[in-house]
């Protein structure tokens, strides 16, 4: 049958981001015992960890697809609070279902504007989403005059509260996918699977069968979970890595990249959408300045999944997981009392620390594979495309 | 000759590390106030005997003479340095900075504006005739204008031989006439200049003597007066390695498949109508820049300024890549690396590509995977290699196997063989072959003109962006009449551009 290949499933540049989040843990837990602070890996805690990424996890697992096609999404936070303030400043209005639609669409809105001008006027997407950054983000100001917004509604905002801090029992469901994930990858022989099932599977039973999480979580989870069937199993997941990979080699297959590039963009706006729905629901209430700078922590989880910024390379689930890390880090900080002061320090050097190891790692590879330039052909090559000295 | 030679090659050769030999002793002279004619066909060693002169890549056996001492650059600095200043086929400027700033862009020290610099730059154009503006930006200039800038900044150093590698290629009728005077004016001042083409007739025209490359050896120094373009196209013919038999359709033509009425595309194409039918390969020959690419990309919807119709059977198609592809076209282009396939992806991957439907069924494409590398005979590990891992000759019979699904109707081929070794290229041609006895219609790309002549039906020849010539019968034709078509006066054709 076929050879495993250990080093391409569990070598440092494929899974050192779940190395990184399982160390963390265990210093955590070795210093909340050793100071005699209640255990640090409670489900309670846990949970809370998964509960306080889901907002940044979901914009990172659309991000993940912006980045694998190659463009860039600054605007996310921006479009977030948009958002929420639409919802906020409709709910009361026209009922919580229908704003909710409505910042959807709105969402949806920025990430066409953003996709056509990248795409058919030809700017750079890291400027164009600067731009509506800082746009989208004075159009809150101007919506919401500069003042919070709060929904006074008694009834709306039971709706609100209702469906972000509603709590599911994970117990079961959890194990039904550990059982599915297991017997997909037996099928497949997919060693990845196969360990996803057994942690999955692992994790629900140390927490016990009367733990729940809130709903942030288990919208975040499917979301991770459709995204990452798409790209993995269809042929549109293959052609978005293509569209990132190689543009032109794409579009000379006959792919629609300019479709794909678009969607991406709405995608990311859809997400952000959501996640400022959900901050709305949080609190019932939406202040100009919510989310402002977390743009920047939803490209570094991406970063720390080793999601490319090259396009063509990326996963999700290690873009969660990613998430999941940063807001350890947060957590581990503030529950320990370990000096907030060292927070930023200590993830800044995460992020470069993390990217130095996959461009390290990739670098390394490239340089084990016998000579690619050299090619019996190669100068008959440089003879046909010109004199490139 | 007159007076002494200023640059003396003798025996030079090139073996590249990974054994392949470019050059097999090479002799050459360059005199001052001549123009020297450099010609080969694709792959003879031109570009290999230029980057040594300019001392980009050392020689591996052989001496280089430069004013009667044995010189041996190391770095194109030193070649400079020397007096020696080369000018590439594809213009390599700072497109954001002024035509100054190019020019004077190997200036070492000092100020950005410095006023003694700019008036030797501003001499250097003075005496080109000032085609353009030192201070326009290289960007905002014809292409025409930035050959000139180009020229400029390889006279701003006073040298006493000038390389010219193809510098009209890219360049439409009155641009090139400037750069035939330019020409002339070096050789009157008395500097060498050692002149690239692959048009016969710019040749005849304008140099004093010729060396012609092939397969690595120089087969005919003369004095261009005793030549006429056929003496020459039939040295530069003949290549040794290639022996290809022609290979015979096993079947007779069918209707016609493939319509083009009056495509065209604004600086690229003339307005060209054709028709290719099934069961018929339908050879393009054509220089670099004739527009044969063009052509390709236009038929295949990816040249977004490209107008005019396309039908397949009778039924026309909109002119973009998602369209035709859906319509059974494909296209293998040129540039394997940058167009052809993705790097990040498997062989599996690559070939599965332009499928459509929804899921991936990973079991299906790994066994169409598999048949690809048995039929094209590609040497890898499996379907799951990397393509970014294989040699050049097996990642194009990756992109072609792309293409091999029964939806494919009509195989556009853009140089399929470029670059790649003899077994490769004979792999691919038969496959080519078999294909379109399978009733696909196919258009190949070559600028290896025999490859056209074993095994196309019909040859449209391209120059500047319009068909000049059609050859109903490739099988009476010989390389050097195909040769002269492509490259030689355009009178003969008595087809204007």
């Amino acid at each position: 049958m076929k050879k495993i290949d250990w080093r391409r499933y569990f070598g440092l540049r494929e899974a050192g981001v779940y190395y990184a989040l399982l160390i963390l843990l265990g210093v955590l837990a070795t210093i909340a015992h050793t100071r005699g602070l209640p255990p640090y890996l409670a489900a309670q805690n846990l949970g809370n960890i998964a509960y306080q990424a889901s907002l940044v996890g979901i914009m990172g697992v659309a991000m993940t697809v912006m980045l694998i096609t190659g463009a860039f999404d600054l605007s996310v936070a921006s479009v977030a609070a948009l958002a929420a303030a639409v919802l906020v400043g409709l709910a009361p209005q026209i009922g919580f279902p229908l704003a909710a639609v409505a910042a959807l669409v709105t969402a949806a809105a920025v990430g066409m504007l953003n996709g056509a001008i990248v795409q058919f006027v030809g700017i750079n997407a890291f400027i164009v989403t600067l731009g509506t950054l800082t746009a989208v983000r004075g159009l809150v100001l101007v919506l919401t005059d500069g003042r919070s917004l709060m929904v006074e509604r008694a009834d709306t905002l039971a709706q609100m509260l209702a469906f972000e801090s509603m709590r599911f029992p994970v117990f079961l469901p959890v194990l039904v996918i550990a059982a599915g994930l297991l017997g997909l990858g037996v099928m497949r022989r997919s060693i990845l699977q196969i360990a996803s099932a057994v942690v999955l599977a692992v994790l629900a039973l140390l927490a016990g069968p009367r733990f729940a999480v809130a709903a942030p979580v288990v919208y975040l989870a499917v979301f991770t979970g459709v995204v990452w069937a798409v790209l993995r199993f269809t042929v549109v997941g293959r052609r978005i890595y293509a569209v990132g990979g190689n543009a032109e080699a794409a579009r000379l297959s006959g792919i629609n990249v300019h479709a794909y590039k678009l969607g991406a963009f709405v995608l990311s706006s859809v997400a952000a959408g959501f996640a400022g729905v959900l901050f709305g629901c949080r609190l019932g209430a939406i202040n100009p300045t919510a989310l402002q700078g977390s743009e920047l922590t939803v490209i570094a989880a991406a970063i720390l999944g080793g999601t490319s910024l090259f396009g063509g390379a990326g996963s999700v689930v290690k873009t969660v997981i990613g998430a999941l890390l940063l807001f350890t880090l947060t957590n581990g900080f503030n529950v320990l009392n370990l000096g907030a002061s060292y927070q930023g320090l200590i993830e800044g050097i995460v992020v470069i620390a993390a990217a130095a190891i996959y461009t390290v790692g990739g670098e390394r590879r490239r340089a084990r594979r016998p000579g690619v330039d050299t090619a019996p052909d190669a100068p008959p090559v440089a003879e046909a495309s010109g004199a490139a000295v | 000759m007159v007076g002494a030679p200023l640059l003396r090659l003798a025996g030079v050769e090139k073996t590249w590390p990974n054994g392949t030999v470019a050059l097999r002793g090479v002799d050459l002279a360059v005199t001052p106030g001549r123009v020297h004619g450099l010609l080969g066909a694709n792959g003879a060693g031109k570009s290999t005997l230029i980057k040594i002169l300019s001392g980009a890549i050392p020689a591996s056996a052989g001496t280089i003479a430069w004013r009667g001492d044995a010189v041996r650059w190391t770095s194109p600095r030193a070649a400079r340095a020397a007096g020696v200043a080369t000018l590439y086929q594809h213009i390599p400027l700072v497109p954001t900075l002024s035509a100054a700033d190019n020019i004077l862009l190997e200036q070492r020290r000092g100020w950005r504006h410095a006023r003694d610099a700019r008036a030797r730059a501003d001499k250097v154009v003075a005496m080109l005739g000032r085609p353009f503006d030192l201070d326009e930006i290289v960007g905002d200039l014809p292409i025409g204008a930035r050959q000139m800038v180009a020229i400029a900044q390889a006279l701003i150093g006073d040298p006493a031989l000038v390389i010219m590698d193809e510098p009209t290629a890219a360049l439409a009728g009155h641009e090139r006439e400037t750069v035939y005077r330019t020409i002339r004016q070096l050789a009157e001042a008395g500097r060498a200049v050692l002149f690239v083409s692959h048009f016969l007739d710019e040749i005849v025209a304008l140099t004093d003597g010729v060396t012609v490359l092939r397969d690595g050896r120089a087969v005919l120094h003369a004095e261009t007066a005793t030549l006429n373009e056929a003496t020459i196209a039939a040295a530069i013919a003949g290549r040794s390695v290639t022996a290809l038999a022609r290979t015979e359709r096993a079947r007779p033509i069918g209707e016609p498949l493939l319509v083009a009425r009056d495509l065209r595309s604004p600086g690229r194409l003339a307005p060209t109508s054709f028709s290719v039918a099934a069961g018929e390969i339908v050879g393009i020959a054509g220089v670099l820049g004739s527009g044969r690419s063009e052509l390709l990309h236009a038929i295949y919807g990816a040249d977004a300024s490209a107008r005019g119709t396309v039908t397949l059977d009778g039924r026309p198609i909109a002119l973009f890549t998602d369209e035709t592809t859906r319509a059974g076209i494909a296209l293998v282009p040129e540039d394997r690396a940058r167009q052809g396939f993705v790097p990040t992806m498997t062989i599996a991957e690559n070939i599965a590509l332009p499928r459509r439907g929804q899921i991936v069924d990973r079991a299906a494409e790994a066994a169409n995977a598999r048949a690809a590398i048995a039929r094209l005979a590609i040497k890898a590990d499996g379907p799951d290699a990397m393509v970014s891992e294989l040699s050049g000759g097996n990642a194009q019979k990756v992109v072609l196997a792309k293409w091999l699904t029964p939806d494919t109707r009509v195989l556009l081929l853009d140089e399929p063989t470029a670059g790649i070794d003899i077994g490769a290229r004979i792999d691919i041609l038969r496959t080519v072959r078999a294909l379109a006895d399978d009733g696909l219609a196919v258009m190949l790309v070559s600028s290896e003109f025999e490859e056209l002549l074993a095994i196309a039906d019909r040859i449209l020849v391209l120059r500047d962006g319009a068909i000049v010539a059609e050859i109903e019968d490739p099988a009476a034709t010989d390389e050097i009449a195909l040769i002269r078509l492509a490259g030689g006066t355009l009178a003969e054709t008595g087809v204007a551009a």
